[in-house]
């Protein structure tokens, strides 16, 4: 789908508009150059600064593999098994509270991963500590938040998939 | 799958405004009615054509087929005023079939204050890397599109700081390219002490990497490295260094490996593929990172 | 004095460095080089201090001049 909205300047306007008032989405150019328009600059660019003379590299930063090699691979696991966890309930039909727990606790992880990815691309602790502080703190009390909350759906009411499968019957 | 881009590139240019979605490159679109895309310098209060002179074919042909291009022009000796688009009018008749022969011709017969990079003009030297109507390619490879009705637009190399016109300041992207070490690493000598030798399977490792011409098309069409280009690499960089982590003659790879592992160089990467879809040259530096990522993760 | 902002703060560190890197110039010619970054500054001050993308622009030109000009190999300049 997104794809498809990327290729076609009028889906894709149409899946702006969902996030604009009807009327606003008259102005084709701007919903077109959602990225790329002025108006919309997300980082305005700060002036050049370069750390040495013309000819140094630029600077390598520290080896961390538990921000870079490690997290990433733990990210791609998460996101794998969460294909799998989401099926198998409906598949088999059955309702451990175990499995309930594995695949709310791995969306949870999951959600929190990807928020994450975003605060770092677009607060950078190079341009807005103070606010990428912030949002991160957020992101945690956010996340937390949303664990707690399941939990106590979990124990204390029937469950997600439960509850999904109520939804669906309904 | 280069044929079939070039094929698709033809097809693009030559029938812009009947191309099925699937074969249209738009990516960070600049189109006819926006302004031009985040230029790092002064974009948003670009004086548009409208304001400024028109710049006539001096002569034309019998039958002219009168084309307007859109140009970007800024010049440093006057910092304080804003840029502006400057249209051009060509008889497509008079002129080569490429977009780099257009601004050529403009600088000798109409302009001769546009300034632009062009050396090879085959694609072989990356110079005249631009954005054409919200493409970056190079413009040596770019055809014009035989639509007479629609003007062409030609911007420099988006988020990128402007030395003049369509100059892009591009130190920052060779500083990069230096840091990863684009050389080859190696103490041992060969029992003989002659050549260091490959296998066929191992030099076809490389194929697809060492073609890259280092134009920054990719990696300033990359929204990633728009929004982070300080510590992200960028994917043509990445490239380069996949390149030398591929070589199997290469004995540094644990270093060059420790070097990326960190949260920015490469993990900025998110799958855009804007990178892969602009290379003038063919090329899928989006693959080259997966790679990285693999080797990254299987050590 | 007001408190300067950051841009204009970066002017007038560029400015010091020119004037630090003019002491490693030999002594004779010292002069010519003080009054070249002298007369490079005077030259855009009246450039609005609005103008963001202006000064950054002339700041990027200064740093890259500097650095050519402090090269060993340049002994003089007119």
């Amino acid at each position: 789908m997104a794809s498809i909205a990327r290729q076609n300047p009028l889906l894709r306007q149409s899946c702006l508009s969902a996030f604009r008032a009807p009327w606003a989405t008259k102005n084709v150019a701007q919903a077109v150059a959602f990225h790329a328009s002025a108006k919309k600059q997300i980082l305005p660019p700060l002036p050049q600064s370069i750390q040495g003379t013309m000819n140094d590299p630029a600077p390598i930063p520290e080896t961390h593999p538990t921000e870079g090699s490690y997290h990433w691979t733990f990210e791609r696991i998460v996101c794998a098994s969460l294909v799998p966890l989401c099926i198998a309930p409906f598949a088999a039909g059955s309702m451990s509270p175990v499995m309930d727990a594995i695949i709310c606790s791995s969306i949870v992880v999951h959600s929190h991963i990807g928020f994450h990815a975003s605060i770092t691309d677009y607060f950078p602790t190079r341009r807005v500590p103070k606010t990428h502080t912030f949002m991160n703190w957020l992101l945690r009390a956010f996340t937390l938040g949303t664990a707690v909350g399941l939990y106590e759906f979990e124990t204390n009411d029937v469950g997600v998939t439960e509850a999904l499968r109520r939804v669906w019957k309904a | 799958m280069s044929a079939l881009r070039s094929t698709t590139r033809l097809f693009a240019s030559s029938k812009p405004l009947f191309r099925p979605a699937v074969f249209a490159r738009s990516y960070a679109t600049v189109d006819a009615l926006s302004q031009v895309s985040a230029t790092g310098h002064t974009s948003n209060k670009t004086i548009q054509e409208s304001k400024t002179l028109n710049v006539q074919e001096p002569n034309p042909s019998e039958q002219p087929k009168i084309k307007t291009f859109q140009v970007y022009r800024w010049n440093p000796d006057q910092p304080t005023e804003k840029p502006k688009m400057q249209s051009y009018t060509l008889d497509l008749n008079k002129t080569g079939p490429m977009m780099l022969d257009a601004l050529i011709r403009i600088k000798n017969e109409m302009d001769p204050t546009l300034t632009f990079r062009r050396s090879c003009r085959e694609g072989i030297c990356g110079s005249c890397a631009m954005n054409i109507d919200g493409v970056n390619t190079l413009a040596c490879l770019c055809r014009i599109p035989t639509d007479t009705a629609k003007e062409s637009r030609i911007y420099p190399l988006p988020h990128t700081y402007v030395v003049k016109d369509l100059v892009p300041d591009l130190t920052y992207f060779y500083k990069q390219y230096k840091s990863i070490k684009p050389y080859l690493q190696r103490d041992t000598k060969t029992e003989d002490g002659l050549e260091y030798r490959q296998s066929p399977e191992e030099r076809k490792k490389l194929d697809g990497l060492y073609e890259c011409i280092l134009c920054a098309c990719c990696s300033t069409s990359c929204p990633s490295y728009w929004w982070n280009s300080e510590e992200y690499l960028g994917p043509a960089i990445l490239l380069q260094s996949y390149r030398w982590l591929a070589d199997s003659r290469d004995e540094k790879t644990a270093e060059r490996k420790a070097a990326l592992d960190n949260s920015m160089s490469v993990y900025r990467c998110h799958t855009i593929l804007n990178c892969s879809r602009t290379c003038p040259k063919g090329l899928n530096p989006a693959r080259a990172i997966a790679e990285i990522k693999k080797m990254m993760a299987s050590n | 004095m007001a408190r300067l902002s950051g841009l204009q703060r970066e002017v007038l560190s560029l400015y010091r460095r020119c004037l630090r890197e003019t002491r490693k110039k030999p002594l004779e010619t010292r002069g010519n080089f003080m009054a070249y970054t002298r007369v490079e500054f005077r030259k855009h001050a009246t450039v609005s201090k609005k103008d963001f993308n202006a000064i950054e622009f002339l700041l990027r030109k200064g740093q890259r001049q500097l650095e050519m000009y402090s090269s060993p190999g340049i002994r003089n300049i007119r």
